[in-house]
């Protein structure tokens, strides 16, 4: 008995579970019940990931997206407390004008990417010291600039959520 | 019998083009900024997988992703920095009335 099938089972799941995510971000009117789906899609992605033999961009995409991105919105979503108004979600402007948008856009890349069925996979096992190799040599200096832009979106993130002193404001506007 | 390289693109077009759509329509700043979480975890499906299936020895294609990721995350905290101090300015997050970002 061979477990041939179980791949395309899991990859039909997960694929369920990622489109349904994204519609549901898209469609809920209730900002925390969408925060919550997106963490859901996200963790179908990595079970993706898993399934394509990236079991080390799996782990990266359950601590970044699932933990940190995550929470980040959800906090977002704590301090702003205004949901959408729900009777204008899908009949507003803009609406008609995005749909032949990523209608345009969306038909030739389902064309393109159905087209794409001859590859065959590479045999699996870990990435990690493939990755590891490629991150440390070809792109050690691209790897250098994003910690770059880490600390720089850290420090810009602070200083615009940073509460002004009222002190420290009224002896600015004094000078 | 395993899945094509077709399926998963189309997976991450559809992916993709959800929250392309999502941006385009939703008016919720902090919703906006999800969807474009989602477009960019679609890219790094459709990256993945053709590095996965196309790619020689090396993982340059999973590289990129690591790179999407400091990106996403650059982006979400700086979006909401810039989302959290307009709404302090005044307390809207829909993008139609949010008019004028001076400070």
């Amino acid at each position: 008995m061979t477990f041939d099938f179980v791949e395309p089972v899991i990859f039909a799941l997960l694929s369920i579970g990622v489109i349904a995510g994204g519609v549901a971000v898209v469609m809920l009117s209730r900002i925390t019940a969408a925060a919550l789906l997106m963490a859901f899609t996200f963790l179908c992605m990595a079970g993706m990931f898993v399934l394509l033999g990236a079991e080390t961009i799996a782990l990266f995409q359950v601590l970044i997206y699932v933990g940190a991105i995550t929470v980040l919105i959800l906090y977002g979503v704590m301090f702003t407390k205004f949901g959408d108004r729900p009777r204008a979600l899908f009949f507003q402007r803009q609406t008609p004008l995005a749909a032949v948008f990523v209608a345009a856009v969306a038909i030739p890349v389902a064309i393109i990417g159905l087209s794409f069925t001859s590859a065959t996979s590479r045999p699996g096992g870990g990435d990690l010291v493939a990755l590891a190799t490629s991150v440390f040599t070809d792109f050690a200096f691209p790897f250098e600039i994003a910690s770059v832009l880490l600390l720089a979106a850290m420090v810009g993130a602070i200083v615009l959520t940073k509460r002004e002193d009222p002190e420290e404001a009224a002896l600015r506007r004094r000078r | 019998m395993t899945v094509p390289l077709g399926a998963y693109i189309v997976v991450s077009a559809a992916l993709f083009f959800i929250g392309c759509a999502g941006v385009l329509v939703r008016r919720n700043a902090v919703v906006i900024l999800m969807c474009v979480e989602l477009m960019l975890n679609a890219a790094n499906l459709a990256l993945v997988a053709f590095s996965r299936k196309y790619g020689s020895i090396d993982e340059r294609g999973s590289v990129f992703v690591i790179f999407v990721f400091v990106i996403a995350a650059a982006e979400v905290a700086v979006g909401l920095g810039i989302i959290l101090s307009a709404y302090r300015n005044r307390p809207v997050v829909d993008v139609d009335e949010i008019h004028q970002m001076r400070g």
